[in-house]
């Protein structure tokens, strides 16, 4: 694979009528780092994620994804989605969950990881015969990452992975998503949550007025950005690393 | 087939026609399956078939043997067009409580597979509620006599309407669950488009109870309506759900990396 | 060019309708057996077939505008939906009254008064989806509109079939080729007056479409500022 990102966003913009959500925004996802993409509460994360997921086309602006700017069934058998809702089948078991994605998957010809080491791995193995539907949203968060880990994507987007998480579902998502990494995928992470996402991401965006506004950056003395970045920087603590440990 | 129209995935029709049935098949066992453990649909569209049928006898029951065969066609699709619109909300109801039809979306599987599955179970249960249906008529209504008497025509001819309706009826359905719209425009648009069909499917029901000849003509134009409403359903299904990709370039570039 | 051309239509139907009325109320023999009531016949029939016309260009502008996202094809769509519900309008009044002299009957059932009925519903449901619909409901309602104009057809035949096996009210027959030579000035004129109306309303849609998208650059160039000047 040659060095051009595997996610190119150009000046996307979305607008539902005079509404603007996103504004010509710019984003470059490579292969084996994590993004982190930080902005409150109707910035346009979840707009974003859609098209860059294909579920909604830009106003404007350009979506690339492996030298595609298609979303077909090629295309989406290389990323996968974990959403802020579950996204599970209440009725079906984990494994029959995860099993019915990875038949989908198969027929159209994809590649499946084995189903119970993957949710072994994410440390639901003594959970696999229960119906989602007992699930706590912990759980079910960790369930839907299952799925999404099936196909190794080559690109993995999530929404909102760390809100029903608790200190050690943090600990393994932030240490599966490190292996996903360094495994060779590209990961976006989105999120309000700023300590989570420095805790786990190689780098972080500021999505804010419909543009990725800055990169907040590392560490609180280096923010030589706007007065919002330098404001998030300033309640940011100290970095942590366990992620990386 | 839409996949074929308007994205990139360039492989053989044929080929992409068959992972398209496949992957539906696969999606209507998982969801007849999910039904099977907790019979929700089936129990509350049973239940509601049987209310209707129950109101349908009470305000028809003085009706003379005579006027029975012009009335008891409409009170069966009448009802099928009521059931057929508390079930078709229900399952997509469902997927949004869940949102599970996202994360068939953003999954490899072919739109049009979802719309075959999603249409696929909404007929087997509208079917089950409409046989019930017809039952119940032909024990309230002496003229429905022929439902019992011609069982298979009967069997076709219910098939035939029930299909009418959840191919039409599925397109709306999803289009409404993906958009968070509201359900009040779900029964607004599906009544208006759906009327051609249960026209068909009444004609062909009278021409039944009355023994005419012409039912298997009347059959064959509600399936020739039939294959109409699929084509157009499965066609339109994917630009209405997630809309068309604005450029197509890139596509074909992508599809020869791709092993 | 393009601004004075629905006006100047409107101009061209404004000298035909009056020649047009003068023509079918005063030089065209009044009809035997239904009386002067016949003469709403010159607006009715042309007024269906407006109705027809844009209903198909409403399905048709619609399936442009899902296979090429294209702003301009929804906004005909839009323009021709609600064209179609005042000419169904105009059709659904008119009927009726030449119905109610001819056959005593105002609503009888027949396969044109359905099937232009099931019409004006559909694209009633169009305007309603357009209005009340969430985010994402232009697609919904363009897919509503291709089915409609789809159905334009098959709710003529189905209702026709449907009407067979009722008893039937015999529609006057021929008419003399003087009444037709009447109602073409009139069908020119209606045409005429609704191809104006549709463009006016397209020009509308458009002028509003334009107007979100100076708003969405004049709000992009006050956010961009404050983000450029700060790194």
């Amino acid at each position: 694979m040659d060095d051009s990102p595997l996610l190119r966003l150009r000046g996307v913009g979305k607008h539902f009528g005079r509404l603007a959500v996103l504004r010509g925004l710019d984003l470059d996802l490579c292969a084996g780092e994590i993004v982190g993409l930080i902005g409150a509460n109707g910035a346009g994360k979840s707009t974003l994620l859609s098209i860059i997921a294909g579920l909604m086309p830009p106003s404007r602006g350009e979506r690339t994804f492996a030298g595609s700017t298609g979303v077909g069934l090629a295309e989406r058998a290389r990323f996968a989605v974990v959403s802020h809702t579950a996204q599970t089948y209440p009725r079906l078991t984990a494994i029959e969950n995860l099993q019915l994605f990875a038949s989908l998957r198969e027929k159209a010809g994809a590649h499946n990881e084995p189903l119970l080491p993957t949710l072994e791995r994410l440390g639901l193995g003594y959970a696999a015969r229960r119906q989602a539907g007992t699930f706590s949203r912990g759980m079910l968060q960790r369930l839907a990452l299952a799925r999404a880990l099936l196909g190794r994507p080559e690109m993995l987007l999530l929404d909102e992975p760390f809100t029903a998480l608790d200190r050690p579902g943090r600990t393994l998502l932030a240490n599966v998503l490190a292996q996903e990494r360094d495994r060779g995928a590209a990961i976006l992470l989105i999120s309000h949550d700023l300590e989570a996402l420095v805790s786990v991401a190689d780098r972080v965006l500021l999505l804010e007025g419909g543009v990725i506004a800055g990169e907040v950056p590392r560490a609180p003395e280096h923010a030589s950005f706007g007065p919002r970045v330098r404001e998030l920087a300033g309640r940011m603590p100290s970095v942590g690393t366990e992620a990386h440990a | 087939m839409s996949e074929a129209l308007w994205g990139p995935g360039a492989r053989a029709k044929t080929s992409l026609d068959m992972v398209a049935l496949r992957q539906a098949w696969l999606l209507a066992v998982n969801d007849l399956r999910q039904e099977a453990r907790d019979l929700e649909l089936i129990l509350t569209s049973t239940f509601f078939s049987l209310v209707v049928l129950i109101m349908l006898g009470m305000s028809f029951s003085a009706l003379g043997v005579s006027s029975q065969p012009l009335a008891v066609p409409g009170m069966l699709w009448l009802s099928v067009a009521f059931v057929g619109a508390l079930t078709l909300g229900r399952i997509f109801t469902r997927e949004r409580e869940f949102d599970t039809l996202r994360a068939l979306l953003v999954a490899p599987v072919e739109r049009v597979s979802i719309y075959l599955a999603k249409a696929f179970v909404t007929m087997v249960i509208l079917l089950g509620c409409s046989l019930l249906t017809v039952l119940g008529l032909t024990l309230l209504f002496p003229a429905a006599q022929p439902f019992a008497d011609r069982p298979l025509e009967t069997f076709a001819l219910v098939t035939m309407g029930c299909t009418a309706y959840a191919g039409v009826g599925t397109l709306f359905a999803a289009g409404l669950a993906s958009s968070s719209g509201k359900n009040v425009l779900l029964s607004v648009i599906l009544y208006p488009l759906t009327m051609p069909s249960l026209l068909f499917a009444l004609v062909a029901t009278r021409s039944l109870l009355e023994g005419h000849e012409s039912f298997t003509t009347y059959l064959g134009q509600l399936t020739a309506t039939n294959v109409l409403a699929f084509v157009v359903g499965a066609w339109l299904f994917e630009p209405v759900l997630v809309g068309v990709p604005q450029k197509r370039r890139g596509a074909a570039r992508a599809a020869r990396r791709r092993r | 060019m393009k601004n004075i051309l629905p006006f100047a239509m409107l101009g061209v139907a404004a000298l035909i309708f009056p020649t047009s009325v003068s023509t079918i109320f005063l030089e065209t023999p009044i009809e035997q057996q239904m009386g002067t009531v016949q003469k709403i016949f010159y607006f009715h029939v042309p007024l269906a077939w407006i109705m027809m016309l844009l209903a198909v260009v409403c399905g048709v502008s619609a399936g442009i505008q899902l296979r090429r996202d294209s702003k301009r094809a929804e906004a005909v769509s839009i323009a021709a939906a609600e064209l179609v519900l005042v000419t169904g309008l105009g059709v659904l009044i008119t009927g009726p009254i030449w119905g109610h002299a001819t056959w005593g009957k105002a609503w009888t059932w027949d396969a044109r008064q359905v099937s232009t009925g099931l019409l004006w519903l559909v694209f009633a449901a169009y305007v309603l989806v357009r209005h009340y619909g969430a985010a994402g409901s232009e697609r919904l309602a363009a897919g509503l509109a291709i089915f409609g104009a789809i159905d334009v057809p098959v709710i003529y035949y189905a209702v026709k079939i449907w009407k067979t096996t009722h008893p039937s009210n015999d529609v006057a027959g021929s008419l003399p080729a003087s009444m037709w030579a009447a109602l073409w000035p009139a069908l020119i004129a209606l045409l005429l007056t609704s191809l104006a109306l549709l463009f006016i309303r397209v020009r509308q849609e458009l002028t509003d479409v334009t107007l979100d998208e100076a708003w969405i650059s004049l709000d992009d160039a006050g956010a961009a500022q404050p983000a450029t000047g700060d790194a």
